[in-house]
Order: structure tokens, then sequence, then C-alpha cells
């Protein structure tokens, strides 16, 4: 609160690009216009997310939020997940697990790891909609802490 | 080999019986022989007796001369009878008896006649007769044929003693031929024995190193089945989520294609744009565009129900079972009854009968199992007749068997396969479904080491059987 509050940053980690469009114009019409940086492989993601020597001070003062989907063609979502949770400076950063899995050992495992949110993509697109407007107005309700 | 050993055997006992036989014939006709031998000296002697009597008859006179004389005569037809016992069916001394007794009967005759004369008192005349040397001659006429008929006698001894020792020599011969024989074929037999046990121990040893190799390839083959499955699953599981995400763009996509076409439809179909907008123009936007759009979701739709039976399929592969003790009638009569309404709607029971001791398996797995079969004959029966369900339990081994029969529409016998098959139905499809159930059991039932099989006649009904292991087994191996 002593510090002006800063935006928050929607990181969205998504190699379908298909997905990620129809995700950012759910969010968008959930009325949330925050900015959103995407990826489509997980190395680029975590260069962004912890900089290129790994460190995570890359991001000390954002807001992040990120969007992760598990399934990456260069590595999987798990990974990127305990990268971010391990680093100093990225574990307090909220992470939305977005999947088409909805395997229970790898809910399990995301939540295991620190996950915050897991969403099941639904084919149904009424449902899909739906999740990504709801999680829209969670981001807007959500208090994303400063990442140090 | 042994079949010589005993004929040789079979030789020697029976040799030994003939021998025997042989030995006893051989006392007899000795015996006869001798006392043949022994009834010539008597007669001779008592001959000899008869005429010593009446020479002393005749000179002294005395009476006492005549009891040796009386005593002869009187034995004399006995020793005759004895002898002519004793000769037996010899011709040729049957001959010579016969003149041996006509002779004694004349010489009895003679001696009769001068006693007689002398008791009388013609004492004069029987000297006469004694002087005619007709009796001296009678009596050596005796002797000749009784010395004849001995010699005959002692001949026939020797030959009989001779013919013995030569049974017994080739009695003894054939003893030990057979002897030998037998040895010999003791001494083969037994060394076939012990070759045979020999190659018995080998064989048996082989026997052990194959089979302990069988129960590694079996593990072996075990493993890789497990692996294999594994994959197959792992396979599926990927496969299904592969397909799910471009499944979600084209919901997606389309979706907005609609709301987009929403828009154009508002423009199009407003009154005051009825005059500017072509026929075409409005015919797409109003029909043709709608028309393609809800092909794509139905399709889409139909796609992603099949991608979530193989996904469930492939989930309940990879579901861990957990084996507990499971009572199967009570379990069947539990399932019969979350039924029930159904079953009495369609006017119909289900019986059930037999009982097997508990099985140890995956309970979920069974109740899946048994829970899709009943709905099927639920589902499929006949609608002319009342629903009649007969589940039948039996032990068969290691294995109990249930048994589901009913009195449903039935499977033609060339889709008995088909049905089991994924996605595939038979029969006329009036009933939803994906033609995921039978394929659902079947890899279930498979899953937990049974295996199910089907007879059905068209429009008489069909009957499952269930086979389960009376404890679970997997393809990684036996439970617990």
């Amino acid at each position: 609160m002593k510090r002006e509050a800063k935006p928050v940053i929607i990181v969205m980690i998504e190699d379908d690009e298909g997905h990620a469009r129809l995700i950012e114009k759910n969010i968008r019409r959930a009325g949330v216009n925050n900015e959103i940086v995407p990826f489509t492989t997980g190395a680029e993601a975590l260069t962004y997310l912890l900089g290129r020597d790994g460190s995570g001070e890359a991001s000390a003062g954002r807001h992040l939020l990120v969007l992760l989907d598990l399934n990456l063609p260069d590595m999987t979502g798990i990974d990127i997940l305990k990268k971010l949770k391990d680093n100093e400076h990225t574990r307090r950063s909220p992470v939305v697990v977005l999947t088409t899995t909805d395997d229970s050992r790898e809910i399990q495992r995301c939540y295991d790891l620190g996950a915050n949110v897991y969403i099941t993509k639904p084919v149904d697109y009424d449902g899909f909609s739906n999740a990504i407007r709801q999680l829209g107005l969670f981001f807007a309700v959500m208090q994303v802490p400063e990442t140090d | 080999m042994v079949c010589v050993g005993f004929v040789a055997l079979l030789c020697i006992v029976g040799g030994t019986i003939w021998l025997v036989d042989r030995t006893a014939r051989f006392s007899e006709a000795l015996q006869s022989a001798r006392q043949q031998s022994g009834d010539l000296t008597r007669i001779l002697s008592l001959a000899q007796d008869a005429e010593t009597g009446q020479r002393g008859y005749l000179l002294a006179g005395a009476d006492s001369y005549l009891t040796p004389y009386r005593e002869a005569t009187s034995s004399l037809p006995k020793a005759i009878d004895d002898l002519e016992r004793n000769i037996g069916s010899d011709a040729a001394q049957h001959r010579r008896f016969d003149e041996l007794a006509s002779v004694l009967t004349k010489k009895l005759a003679e001696l009769e006649n001068t006693v007689n004369l002398a008791r009388t008192g013609r004492r004069d005349e029987a000297v006469d007769v004694l002087k005619t040397d007709k009796g001296r001659e009678l009596m050596e006429r005796l002797r000749a044929i009784i010395s004849d008929m001995s010699a005959d006698a002692d001949v026939r001894v020797t030959g009989l003693l001779d013919d013995q020792r030569g049974a017994i020599a080739f009695m003894k011969q054939l003893a030990i031929v057979g002897a030998l024989v037998v040895a010999a074929v003791g001494a083969v037999v037994f060394w076939m024995v012990v070759a045979y046990t020999r190659q018995l121990d080998r064989t048996q040893f082989e026997i052990q190193k194959l089979n302990s190799s069988l129960e590694q390839r079996v593990e072996e083959r075990t493993a890789d089945l497990a692996r294999a499955n594994e994959e197959i699953q792992r396979f599926a599981y990927i496969v299904t989520h592969d397909l799910r995400a471009p499944l979600v763009n084209i919901m997606g996509f389309t979706s907005e294609l609609d709301a987009s076409l929403e828009t154009i439809r508002g423009y199009v179909d407003a009154p005051e744009q009825a005059a500017i907008v072509p026929a075409e123009v409005r015919n797409a936007a109003l029909e043709d565009l709608p028309e393609a759009i809800g092909f794509i979701r139905s399709s889409t739709r139909k796609m992603d129900g099949l991608i979530n039976a193989i996904l469930r399929l492939s989930r309940e592969g990879r579901r861990e079972l957990k084996p507990e003790r499971i009572a199967l009638d009570a379990l069947l009569r539990s399932i019969a009854d979350s039924i029930q309404h159904q079953v009495v709607e369609a006017g119909g029971e289900i019986a059930i009968d037999g009982r097997a001791a508990p099985i140890v398996t995956d309970r979920l797995a069974v109740e899946q199992v048994f829970g899709n079969l009943l709905d099927n004959a639920v589902k499929f029966r006949r609608l002319d007749t009342p629903l009649d369900i007969r589940i039948r339990l039996q032990e068969r081994g290691p294995r109990v068997t249930v048994t589901i029969e009913d009195n449903g529409r039935g499977i033609a016998s060339q889709d008995f396969e088909r049905v089991f098959d994924l996605f595939r139905r038979a029969g006329p499809q009036d009933r939803p479904g994906e033609g995921m159930g039978l394929a659902y059991v079947r890899s279930t039932v498979r899953n937990i080491g049974g295996e199910i099989q089907l007879k059905s006649e068209l429009g008489r009904g069909t009957t499952f059987v269930v086979a389960l292991p009376r404890v679970m087994r997997t393809a990684s191996g036996v439970s617990q």
C-alpha cells in the first residue's frame, strides 16, 4: 500500500496459438485490460521470467500472474512450475495451470508444486469461455504481490 | 528280453515236472520188474518144495512129508497171480508166463497123481510114474523158463536204470542251460534298469532345467506384456490429449464464427437492407453458414465424445487396482437391486442362483463389468416378452464363473466379436450409446485377469460368461 500499485502483467505460456487467442479474447471480454505477454515455448517464457542468468532478478518488482499450459513442445509445464516456485523472486506469483490434461495424479502434482489454480480446458466452448471469464473476474479482485 | 528269461524258466519248470513224472513211472516199473524176479524165485522155490515133499512121501511113506507139499501147492496159485500182475503188458514175458503156467499145471497134476496113488496104497504105480522121468523133464522146463524170465526182468531193470540216468543227465543239462539263460536275462535286465534309471535321472534333470528357464521366460514375457500394456495405455492417453487440443480450437473458433455471423445476420436481416442485399448473400448469411456451423459443431461434439470414451478406457487401464475380498453373490444382488425399477417397469425379474466362495479382486472393476452387462440386458430387451435375466454363479477350478443369461433381442453370430470392439454396435441402432460398453467390459475383465465369452441367438437372448480368477492376476503378476 505504501508504494503505488503497478499493473499486473499476465504471462501466458501456451504453445497453441488458437488457444492463446481464445484465452485472450475471453479475458478481454471479462473486462480485464492488463497487459498479456504470450509465449509459445517454455524456454522463451523462462528467459522472460527468470532472466538470461536464471536468477529471477529480472522479475524483481514485477507483479506477475502466470497462465501455464502443461503440454509444451520443448518442456513440460511442470518443469516451469517447479522453477518458478523454487525461485526466490517468482515463488509468490500466482500460477494458473490451464491445460487439456485432466489426469488426477497430474493435477495433484501441480498443486503439490505450488500451483494456485488448476483448470482443465473444456472442449465445449461455452464451458471454456465461461471458465476464462470467471478467471478474468478472479484476476480483477486478486491481489498479486510484487515479486522481490 | 524278459520274455526269453520267462520262457527259459518255463522250460526248466516243465522239464522238472516231466522228470518227476518220469521218475514216478520209472519207480513203478522198477518195482514191478524187481517183484517179477522175486515172484519167479518164489514160484521156483515153491515148485521145488512141492517136489521135495512128493519125493519124501514116496520114499518114507510118512505123512509128515506131505506138509511141505501141501503148503507149496496152496501158495502157488497166489504166486502165479502176483507174477501175472507184475508182468503187466510185456508181450514176450506174457508168452513165457503162459508156458510157465501150463508147465506148472502139468507138474502139479503129476505130483498130485503120484501122491494120490501112494495114499491109496498103490505106491509101486506111483514109483513107476516117477520112473518115466516125465516129472523131472517138466521140472527142468520149469527151471529153464524161470531162468529166461528172470534174465529178461534183469535186462528190463538195467534198461530202466539207463533210461533214468539219461533223463537225469538231460535234465541237468536243461537246468544248467536254463540257469545260464536266466542269469543272462537277469544281467541284461539289470543293465537295462540301470541304463533306464540313468536316462530317467538325466531327463528329470533336463525337465527341471527347462522348468526353471520356462519360469524365467514366463516372467520375461509377463514383464514384456506389462510394458506393452503400459505403452498402449500411455499412447491412448497422449493421443487423446493431443487430439483434444485442436478440438478446443475448432469448437472455440466455431463459436467465434457463430458470434460474428450473428452480427452479420442482424445487419443482413434488417428490414431496411432487404432491397440492397442480394439474395445469395442473404442465403449465405441466413442458411448456408448456420448450417455449416451446425455440422461442424455436431461433428466436433461427437469426436469429443469418442475421445472421452477412449480416455475413460485408458484411465481405467491406468487406474491402480485395489484387490479385496468380495462376495460375488451379494455384489450381484446389489447391482440387480439398483436397476430393479427398470426391470419391474419392463415386467421382468432377475434371478440369481448358485454360490461361490468370495474372491479377491478389484471391487470397482467388478461392479462396472456386471453393471454394464445388466444394463445392456435391460437396454436391449425384447419389447414383446417380459424381461427374464438369470444370473448363475459357479466355481470352476481356480476360477469363478458368472453367467448372465437374458431373453433379449440377441446378437447375430457374425457380430459376436464386433460387439466387443470400441465404438462398434450391432443390431438395430434404436438405443442411445457410444458402442463403448462391451469394449470397456472386456478391457476391464482382462485387466483383472479374467475372460469374457458370449453366446447368443438372434431373437432369443444372449448369454455372457465371465470367468474371474479366485485371486486377481494382472499383467504385472499375481496381486498381493
